[in-house]
């Protein structure tokens, strides 16, 4: 099926780079390298100069912090979607919200899709996707609310979990209208899951892409990368690749990073291997 | 003589959720000794004192509870061999082990973000078990507690309740290393 992000449309064999734009002072990667709005057109042009095809706009971070009531998310947020749009047409713009009033907000101004990555905590967000004629993407959290560690979260079968809630949560999204070719799920590596868990969706990955539709991971430099090798935030990128590579070749469809160029280049050389890609050139012996 | 021990109910103490460094290998010492103790005069029954499972973990398929594989795995791993009951009388013929632990809410990186009375509840759950305050066990404040993740106040609850005439208490472990409060505690009771 055509995967279909707002105004935008992709072919079945595209994969995606959907780049990490914070508008917030205190996510865990940057740390607020693009807390000034400024700053985050910077980084908008440069990832959009390596290869993104998606940027994913956050304003609040994920994890534990101060407080952001909606209205000051969609402050954070909203006008800088606007700019976005004016600067860069072609490029897809997908928000980081549950809150449905400011997913309302941003496709006023030109959002794509949101990336509910707190799996339906706000139901009504899929009915402002539905009228916006956006996107979105269904993220399982094993039940966690907004900005929550997992504690002693176990499971019976991980994956099966993944599928059930993330199936579950694309069904009710076209139930509500959303087009069925611009619902996307996301096994949300790390949310709800310790190490374990995270690392046994990735090996069954394969599973979650059975269900048919089209899958997102975000892996980027997240804990069980740092448990997995035993390093900081900032050392992570290898690790993430590798999960990058064994993601692409079960066949995910979008990539959530922070490193565009990397990952990329990742993902164009598993798709090849896949047989999915053409090489970009293939001349050795064929002269 | 009865003995009672109190170890903490992480996940991280059992073998499926074994990475290749123990990330707390001077609790599982403390935690295998204190059983090692525990069991040392073979008793007939340990009865194992556990919070009830989590019904969000019950929901995903894992219906045991993780106080109770806790609870299994330490036995497991000190040799014993002889029946474990969740409830029934405690004679000379049993040994207690409590899984419980304090609020998981110790500080900005515990797995439920910083709360500022988990330190003042946890305390006040030490010096009860310091001083085998079974009246003050009984009564702990399980709103509270469960307001502060502290998963264990069901399982101390039940330690209270039992009233054991402890004359001899120690101390092996007290720590929060991952923003959760942990204990292991060794009562010697009266014969």
């Amino acid at each position: 099926m055509t995967l279909r992000l707002g105004r935008h449309a992709f072919d079945d064999d595209a994969v995606l780079v959907m780049a990490i734009v914070n508008r917030t002072p205190d996510s865990f990667y940057d740390r607020g390298a693009t807390w000034s709005e400024d700053r985050a057109l910077e980084r908008v042009g440069q990832v959009v100069d390596e290869g993104a095809d998606i940027v994913d706009i956050g304003g609040v971070k994920a994890g534990y912090g101060p407080d952001v009531d909606a209205t000051e998310e969609i402050r954070r947020v909203a006008g800088f979607v606007a700019r976005v749009r004016a600067d860069h047409p072609d490029l897809v713009i997908s928000v980081d919200t549950w809150r449905s009033e400011v997913a309302r907000a941003v496709c006023a101004e030109g959002a794509d899709l949101l990336n509910d990555a707190w799996g339906g905590h706000d139901p009504e967000l899929v009915r402002v996707a539905a009228e916006a004629d956006a996107a979105v993407v269904c993220t399982h959290t094993g039940g966690l609310g907004p900005r929550t560690d997992p504690h002693r979260v176990e499971y019976a079968d991980v994956v099966r979990d993944v599928i059930t809630a993330t199936t579950g949560l694309a069904d009710r999204a076209v139930a509500a209208g959303v087009d069925p070719a611009s619902v996307v799920i996301d096994p949300a590596h790390d949310f709800g899951k310790n190490t374990l868990h995270s690392l046994e969706v990735t090996r069954r990955l394969g599973e979650v892409v059975a269900t048919g539709w089209p899958v997102l991971v975000s892996l980027s430099n997240k804990d069980f990368v740092g448990e997995t090798l035993d390093l900081p935030t900032g050392e992570r990128l290898n690790g993430t690749l590798a999960a990058t590579a064994v993601c692409a070749l079960a066949g995910a469809r979008i990539y959530r990073v922070h490193q565009v160029r990397e990952t990329r280049q990742v993902v164009d050389m598993v798709w090849s291997i896949a047989g999915r890609r053409p090489p970009a050139t293939a001349r050795r012996g064929l002269a | 003589m009865t003995r009672a021990v109190v170890v903490p109910s992480a996940l991280l103490l059992l073998p499926e959720y074994a990475g290749r460094v123990d990330p707390a290998p001077e609790l599982r010492s403390a935690c295998l000794a204190a059983v090692g103790w525990l069991i040392e005069d073979a008793p007939r029954r340990v009865l194992a004192l556990v919070p009830p499972a989590d019904p969000a973990n019950v929901a995903r398929g894992v219906s045991t509870p993780l106080g109770r594989r806790v609870a299994d795995e330490l036995l497991r791993r000190s040799g014993f061999a002889g029946d474990v009951v969740e409830d029934g009388p405690v004679d000379v013929h049993t040994a207690v082990l409590v899984v419980a632990d304090g609020s998981a809410r110790r500080g900005e990186h515990a797995p439920g973000y910083l709360d500022d009375r988990a330190v003042a509840f946890d305390t006040s759950v030490e010096e009860a078990l310091m001083l085998a305050d079974s009246s003050a066990l009984e009564s702990l404040d399980i709103r509270l507690g469960a307001e502060l993740l502290a998963q264990g106040v069901p399982a101390l609850q039940r330690l209270g309740a039992l009233d054991l005439p402890v004359d001899q208490v120690d101390l092996d472990y007290a720590g929060d290393p991952f923003g959760v409060q942990y204990w292991v505690v060794r009562w010697h009771c009266a014969s």
